[in-house]
């Protein structure tokens, strides 16, 4: 594969990072303010209309302030981890197709991608977590691994069906093969394990055990300050678009929609609508979730992703094999 | 003021310090009462969220620490630990008489007369306990009014 410089303005700017990252201010503006609706609340007003910059000011506050790193943190970690754990988020949403049917960056594997992904965003918090040498941080890394163990399996299983329906590895593939009849008809568990499984990655209630701000300080962001702080709540609003992107394009269709119309510019309007409308759908749907359910202990978390969740992915994965034959 | 608090970075960094306050709360050895009236300045009546206000679960990610309560001998190192764990630039707001100067407990043989004399204080919110709209009060100050500059110490 060749770079042009329209690509690397692409990957950049428009479907890119820059796009992705405006998207990850605009879904934490969103979650806080459908959490305080919910809650009676009005949420953010001061910042911009409708506080709707609200994130933006806490994000350069946050880089303004002043760093403080623990003596017996280490060092390099603390130094290299955060960008590495950015890059995850971001390196993964360019293998998203946004504004047509095929993605900036493609190859016949990206699923395996995917997972590597996923499984690489914890590791780093992990990382991160022992690495700032806090008590609440090894605790709540504990309880991030334990938490990862349970929630990976079923995780995987659900993504691994639009791969069976289609017959395709790649994003852009399965994306494809959508036209018409999204996968959310013929796996709607599959969605469902894959929404619930997309919570506890994202730490949100009720899987919130590993930051339980109630039981053990920040969790395993316990120790940091400033920029890094900053960054490591921008990346995980970048999962969390990541995770919704993800979900769009795998059970949703991506950027299909019902209206397609001839002619470049409109078709890269439209698609772009599409895709961004299901995106938005998919974080609605994960932060009614996490508005309306309180913490569950991680004993009961472990039971239902491996007792519940595990056999039902695999059933629907069954069910897959049967229709994608 | 100086030429480089005044060009566009300087009120953009000015902006985002006003309307992102994370607050931290210790309770210096305080009756609950003014604990209570932080913890209702965050409930829907009052709402302090709208103000870009958080209540954050560790100091070091803390831009303001509000002290409730009389600094007794026991709570007065504890008190200066976390004020330190806080990054610069930040805040103390004193909430509650007893946090101004002693309150009911004064002349008691154990307790300090006003948290100013352990840490430095930017904002003092008198009250027994002070009421959730008097926090606001001070919270809108700091908001809309310049940040008071941290005195050297």
């Amino acid at each position: 594969m060749n770079l042009t410089p329209l690509l690397v303005a692409e990957i950049l700017l428009f479907p890119g990072l820059t796009f992705f990252v405006f998207m990850a201010f605009i879904l934490e503006w969103l979650e806080r303010k459908t959490a305080a609706r919910v809650q009676g609340r009005r949420g953010p007003v001061v910042a911009g209309p409708f506080g709707i910059v609200q994130p933006v000011a806490d994000f350069f506050k946050l880089s303004m302030k002043e760093e403080i790193v623990p003596e017996e943190s280490d060092k390099f970690i603390m130094r290299w981890g955060p960008p590495l754990y950015f890059a995850a988020p971001a390196a993964g949403l360019v293998f998203v197709p946004v504004i047509a049917l095929s993605a900036l960056i493609q190859n016949q594997f990206d699923l395996f991608f995917m997972f590597f992904i996923l499984s690489f965003t914890t590791l780093m918090a992990s990382l991160l977590g022992y690495a700032s040498a806090g008590r609440y941080s090894t605790v709540a890394v504990g309880r991030l691994v334990l938490q990862y163990s349970s929630y990976e399996i079923p995780m995987l299983l659900s993504m691994i069906v639009p791969a069976v329906l289609s017959g395709k590895l790649s994003l852009s593939g399965i994306v494809a093969a959508q036209s018409g009849h999204w996968f959310v008809l013929f796996a709607p568990v599959g969605f469902a394990v894959f929404i619930i499984a997309a919570l506890a990655e994202l730490e949100k209630p009720p899987f919130d055990i590993p930051s339980a701000s109630t039981e053990i300080v920040g969790g395993w962001m316990t120790e940091f300050s400033g920029n890094t702080l900053a960054y490591v709540k921008l990346t995980k609003n970048l999962s969390y678009v990541f995770l919704s992107a993800l979900s769009a394009t795998l059970f949703l269709g991506g950027p299909q929609g019902p209206i397609f119309v001839s002619g470049a510019m409109a078709a890269v309007v439209l698609h772009t609508f599409y895709f961004t409308v299901k995106l938005l759908f998919v974080a609605f749907l994960i932060f009614a979730i996490r508005t309306a359910l309180a913490r569950v202990k991680i004993d009961q978390a472990t039971r239902l992703f491996w007792t519940i969740l595990t056999p039902l992915a695999l059933v629907q994965l069954g069910v897959a094999v049967i229709l994608g034959w | 003021m100086s030429q480089a608090a005044d060009s566009f970075s300087g009120r953009f960094r000015r902006w985002a310090r006003k309307r992102s306050i994370w607050v931290f709360h210790v309770n210096a050895a305080s009756c609950n009462g003014c604990d209570i009236e932080i913890l209702a300045a965050l409930t829907p009546r009052y709402d302090a969220e709208r103000f870009g206000v958080e209540l954050v679960p560790s100091p070091r990610h803390a831009d303001v620490l509000l002290v409730t309560g009389t600094v007794n001998a026991q709570m007065k190192d504890r008190l200066r630990d976390v004020y330190e764990q806080i990054p610069e630039p930040k805040h103390v707001v004193a909430i509650g008489a007893c946090a101004l100067g002693g309150g009911v407990m004064k002349g008691c043989y154990n307790v300090g007369h006003g948290i100013d004399k352990v840490i430095p204080v930017d904002l003092y919110i008198p009250g027994c306990p002070p009421r959730p709209e008097a926090l606001l009060f001070g919270i809108i100050k700091l908001v809309t009014g310049e940040p008071p500059d941290r005195r050297e110490e």
